[in-house]
């Protein structure tokens, strides 16, 4: 497929991160090919307009293009680019202008721990109990944590997704936190 | 909820989505922790969204590639054309500009040196003497430039101008204010620099507008880089009759001389007005197929 290995792991991810950085369009390519699809998959589970997803996912590799050389995170690259797509979504969701936003946001993302804490919550979620209280947590108080556990959003961010005012955003959190130690505990 | 799914809890050790959940996830029938589980997973797993991927209508993948790729390989856009879009000059407008050979930085290197060598000229030989000389140098630049902005063999974009979709006397115009205004910045910066001019100093502002005027009102008639040939000898003819030796000064950059170039760049406008049908069709620009025919006769 191309000279870049085909293997797994972010090493060969962020080989190609660099080599995008420096101009490379076959780099550039073989990302594509590597993550596209996930992104557009994992985008549907947001919105149902399979359009906006494609327009979504070729605005974030555009940002890509541009800015690859902004990637100065240990994590996956698989995070990063959810973390640019998902706050793309959040632009046009909100109708805004995105340019100067998206800059701003990604001049101040969290890239480098973003991965290893959705690893954490993987590793939680191993354990029946968790899936359990989670599965049974209200609808609302899911949606905040997914938006700012495992989107890995700022408050401000997730209550921007969710139409809710920020000091609601936090105290769902802090109710859903408090909810999943309830369950835990009475497991 | 009966199709609601949970997630694959493998043994320990590496877990991993299988095609089932995988596809169970893209229907959106996994509960909220194996979506999560699944999320948190498949992102940092090459092998996991290769699996994924195949969830993915392939057409939608090769169009937004083809895409992709197709914007990324379009030519970089220069430190000028950025400018100019930010100036707000239009996307299309800006790209012919700053694709003028003129406005490229070999060009202007050039301009500033010979403006340079003037000035240095004036500073070390006797004052009146080089300053006429930098005077009948200025007006010179803007004109190399209106004769390299523009025909085939000199401008790498002449066929895309040919085939833009902004008539070419728009863009002739375009290209002329900008090359003479970029002359004109470096001719000004330069002339601050000259040795006891004064307001003289500017004088050969007027007829570096009148010249260029003058050549684009010739490229009517003949190729442009003739047109320019013929202005710029004028030019210098003028200068070298009309200089005085107890001085040296010419009446060109006098009261007199300059309201005459004034009237004459108005003139030569009303003609490039008046003619501006002949910028349309692509005769006053291909000088090769002429040639080619001369040739073939």
């Amino acid at each position: 497929m191309s000279t870049y290995p085909d293997h797994t792991g972010s090493g060969g991810d962020t080989e190609l991160l660099a080599a995008v950085a420096e101009g490379d369009p076959e780099a550039f390519g073989t990302l594509y090919d590597r993550h596209a699809s996930w992104l557009m998959l994992r985008l549907r589970r947001r919105t149902a307009d399979l359009d906006l997803v494609d327009q979504i996912v070729q605005d974030t590799f555009l940002v890509v293009w541009r800015d690859a050389g902004r990637f100065r995170g240990s994590g996956a690259v698989g995070a990063w680019l959810w973390g640019i797509a998902i706050r793309r979504l959040l632009d046009v969701q909100r109708g805004e202008a995105a340019q100067g936003r998206l800059g701003r946001l990604l001049g101040r993302r969290r890239a480098p721990d973003a991965a290893s804490a959705e690893e954490q919550a993987l590793a939680a979620l191993e354990h029946r109990d968790v899936i359990r209280a989670l599965n049974r947590l209200a609808p609302e108080l899911q949606a905040v944590l997914q938006a700012t556990v495992l989107d890995g959003l700022s408050t401000r961010e997730a209550a921007a997704l969710l139409g809710i005012p920020a000091g609601t955003v936090k105290t769902r959190a802090m109710r859903a936190r408090a909810r999943l130690r309830e369950e835990l505990a009475g497991a | 909820m009966a199709d609601v799914v949970g997630p694959g809890t493998g043994a320990a050790g590496a877990w991993h989505a299988d095609g089932e959940l995988l596809a169970v996830y893209a229907a959106g029938r996994l509960d909220v922790a194996g979506t999560w589980s699944v999320e948190a997973h498949v992102t940092s797993c090459a092998g996991c969204r290769e699996l994924a991927g195949a969830l993915v209508e392939p057409e939608r993948l090769r169009r937004g590639r083809a895409e992709l790729i197709a914007t990324v390989d379009m030519p970089h856009t220069g430190v000028a054309e950025r400018l100019l879009v930010r100036l707000g000059v239009p996307d299309h407008s800006a790209r012919l500009l700053a694709a003028t050979p003129a406005l490229r930085g070999s060009w202007l290197l050039a301009v500033a040196t010979t403006l340079a060598f003037a000035v240095l000229a004036a500073r070390l030989g006797s004052g009146p003497d080089a300053s006429l000389a930098f005077l009948t140098v200025a007006p010179l630049l803007p004109l190399a430039g209106i004769a390299v902005a523009y025909g085939p063999g000199i401008d790498p974009t002449y066929e895309i101008g040919l085939a833009a979709p902004m008539r070419s006397f728009k863009l002739l115009l375009l290209r002329a204010a900008a090359v003479v205004g970029a002359a004109a910045v470096l001719a000004a910066a330069a002339s601050l620099a000259l040795p006891g001019l004064g307001p003289g100093a500017a004088g050969w502002l007027l007829p570096a507008l009148a010249l260029t005027a003058c050549s684009l009102a010739l490229a009517t008639l003949v190729e442009p880089l003739r047109a320019t040939g013929i202005s710029a000898a004028a030019w210098v003819a003028a200068v070298l009759v009309t200089v005085q030796q107890p001085g040296p000064s010419s009446v060109l950059f006098a009261v007199r001389g300059q309201a005459a170039f004034a009237i004459l760049g108005l003139l030569a406008a009303v003609v490039v007005l008046l003619r501006r049908g002949r910028f349309e069709s692509d005769r006053a620009f291909d000088t090769t197929p002429r040639f080619a025919v001369r040739r073939l006769r």
